[in-house]
């Protein structure tokens, strides 16, 4: 993507690049604090949602869901808190996220699904999609969106997160792929998003924490986490979810080990675009169920 | 009229259409041709269960999403990808990259390698189920689904078996040779062979822009030089003509050292960086510790440009 004048190390070192720069060449971020409501994310968490053999049980997840909903919208029941989201008349999207070696389960799409389909909106305008979503009719006229990936390190942004999920929405998603993805915020301001979304959900179930190469699925560094991150701020989400696997990489090497690119888009879409709240000290975590190695 | 005029469109876009669909068909097969004897039938019982299914820069976003990316940036020309099975066993994914020379095969490799070596192809690690390797024109990987010895076994058996069919091995990145493991007291711990300014900001963040006019056919060597705790970084960039170069040499100037009288500056970081142009080569310093050494790392290379050539 073209940003005009051409911003290089110099200009960080000199401190004049801005916030988009400042964390290009892997410095921390500025703990920058705005005047704004914090935003709050439920971190709900199940031990029996997966069996020893990897197994998902649809009914757990599905409670897991109902129980953050519940908790995110301050309603008494699940119901009543989709209705709160989502209006009969919405066109809904539900994006999801198909890379096959973690993708959103299944099991979670139906969950949703079948909660939208509560809400009152007609089964024809409701779709489920990754890569299709420009070409799906439901996507190119929805009024809104649940945004729903699996929590994962990224070869191109740093950490797979719910403001990158939405990079299926652009022709060119490369185009995106400079200084660690840092103007995905970009993305959710363009007519097809904008305004939108209306529950993003991380999936946490069994998150990939550290790793090397673009395509590469490792699986030791994939654990049981067993817990689903929500919330209608898409930022807090990422933030919490960026600092969940940040953690987790302490925890598991005793350092947080370099990785190749840091995840400085979602501090960009909260202060260059506005997106939600990236400082944890804005953000009220609220944990629900399952507490052993929540680390959060 | 308006009907005549509709069936010669017509006819138009369907001439069009078989001719292209046909192209890419001819295309396919001949890649197909090319690599459909690399890879068993079977291999301790797992037997092909999907594939082949070949790719080309093009299409390879339908298989690996933005992962793509980065294989393209190393020159990709096909990636064949097959999947075996056995009854109560995990599946193994075999992905084959044929790649536009051996130096971007071992330039995907050594991108990101961190486990330790299988003895397979030319270079190779195995950790966490998958197999990487390189060998010729192709990268490789091999990876099965779940954790097990007997998959294990499969996955590097295979991976030994796609590598003994490649019958030709190939040269590493000449730019490589370009860079010298000391530098007074500094010496070499990292280096990475490169096309994209994308990936180079991910080693060494340089700028948003491409300044440097890096793309496919533009090799470049950086070199990661330690001292204690001091880092200095060496780039040697070889352009496909002298002229390019110069445009290069141009842009980085006026980006990164604007108003800089010589061919070297001090940063804010009070670290010195330095650029030399010499025919189609570009050689560039970040962060030397001061102007001498700076002038020291860029002698260390352009004396070697003849010898590697």
């Amino acid at each position: 993507m073209k940003t005009g004048k051409s911003i290089t190390r110099r200009d960080f070192l000199k401190g004049t690049a801005g916030i988009v720069l400042t964390s290009a060449i892997g410095a921390g971020l500025p703990s920058i604090v705005f005047a704004q409501a914090k935003s709050r994310v439920i971190v709900v968490r199940n031990a029996a949602v997966i069996d020893q053999d990897g197994k998902i049980n649809e009914a757990v997840l599905q409670g897991m869901l109902d129980d953050a909903v519940k908790a995110i919208t301050k309603k008494k029941t699940a119901q009543a808190g989709w209705k709160s989201l989502i209006k009969r008349s919405d066109i809904v999207g539900i994006k999801t996220n198909a890379w096959r070696h973690l993708r959103t389960p299944a099991e979670l799409e139906q969950a949703i699904k079948s909660r939208v389909l509560e809400a009152g909106v007609d089964e024809k305008n409701l779709s489920i999609d990754d890569k299709g979503v420009r070409a799906n009719k439901v996507f190119q006229n929805s009024t809104a969106l649940v945004n729903a990936r699996p929590l994962r390190i990224h070869h191109w942004s740093g950490v797979g997160t719910c403001l990158k999920n939405y990079i299926m929405f652009v022709p060119t998603p490369s185009e995106y792929h400079p200084d660690g993805c840092a103007d995905l915020g970009k993305i959710w301001t363009l007519p097809v998003v904008k305004g939108k979304t209306r529950l993003n959900i991380q999936v946490a179930l069994t998150p990939q924490f550290y790793g090397r190469g673009a395509n590469f699925f490792d699986r030791r560094y994939v654990w049981d986490y067993k817990g689903l991150i929500v919330g209608t701020d898409p930022v807090a989400v990422d933030a919490v979810g960026a600092e969940l696997l940040r953690l987790k990489r302490m925890a598991h090497f005793g350092e947080d080990r370099t990785m190749d690119v840091t995840p400085h888009h979602i501090n960009v879409a909260d202060k260059k675009y506005k997106l939600g709240n990236s400082d944890l000290k804005n953000i009220e975590i609220v944990k629900i169920g399952w507490k052993e190695g929540v680390l959060l | 009229m308006k009907k005549f005029e509709a069936l010669i469109i017509g006819l138009v876009i369907f001439v069009y259409s078989v001719f292209i669909s046909g192209a890419a068909f001819c295309d396919n097969a001949a890649a197909m041709k090319g690599v459909s004897a690399m890879w068993p039938a079977e291999i301790y019982g797992w037997k092909i269960a999907e594939g082949p299914t070949l790719y080309d820069s093009k299409t390879a976003y339908k298989y690996m999403n933005g992962a793509a990316e980065l294989f393209i940036a190393f020159n990709m020309r096909t990636l064949t990808v097959l999947q075996y099975g056995k009854s109560g066993q995990p599946s193994i994914t075999l992905e084959i990259f044929n790649m536009d020379s051996s130096a971007d095969a071992y330039g995907i490799f050594s991108f990101e390698s961190d486990d330790p070596g299988a003895g397979v192809g030319q270079g190779s690690e195995f950790g966490g189920g998958l197999l990487r390797f390189w060998k010729g024109n192709y990268f490789v990987s091999v990876y099965g689904d779940k954790p097990g010895t007997a998959v294990e076994a499969a996955t590097l058996s295979l991976g030994g078996k796609v590598s003994s069919a490649v019958k030709e091995t190939g040269g590493l990145p000449k730019i490589l040779a370009l860079l010298p493991d000391k530098v007074s007291q500094y010496e070499k711990k990292q280096a990475w062979f490169l096309h994209s300014h994308i990936l180079m900001n991910q080693r060494f963040f340089i700028a948003y822009e491409n300044i440097l006019k890096l793309s496919g056919n533009v090799d470049a060597a950086l070199g990661q030089y330690v001292r204690g705790k001091d880092k200095a970084y060496l780039l040697v960039i070889r352009y496909p003509s002298q002229a390019i170069a110069a445009d290069a040499f141009n842009s980085f100037k006026k980006a990164y050292m604007p108003g800089a009288a010589g061919m070297s500056v001090k940063t804010e970081n009070g670290k010195w960086t330095a650029v030399e142009k010499r025919g189609e080569y570009l050689a560039v310093v970040f962060d030397a510790p001061d102007e001498k050494y700076a002038a020291q790392m860029i002698k260390s290379q352009t004396g070697r440009i003849g010898e590697v050539k």
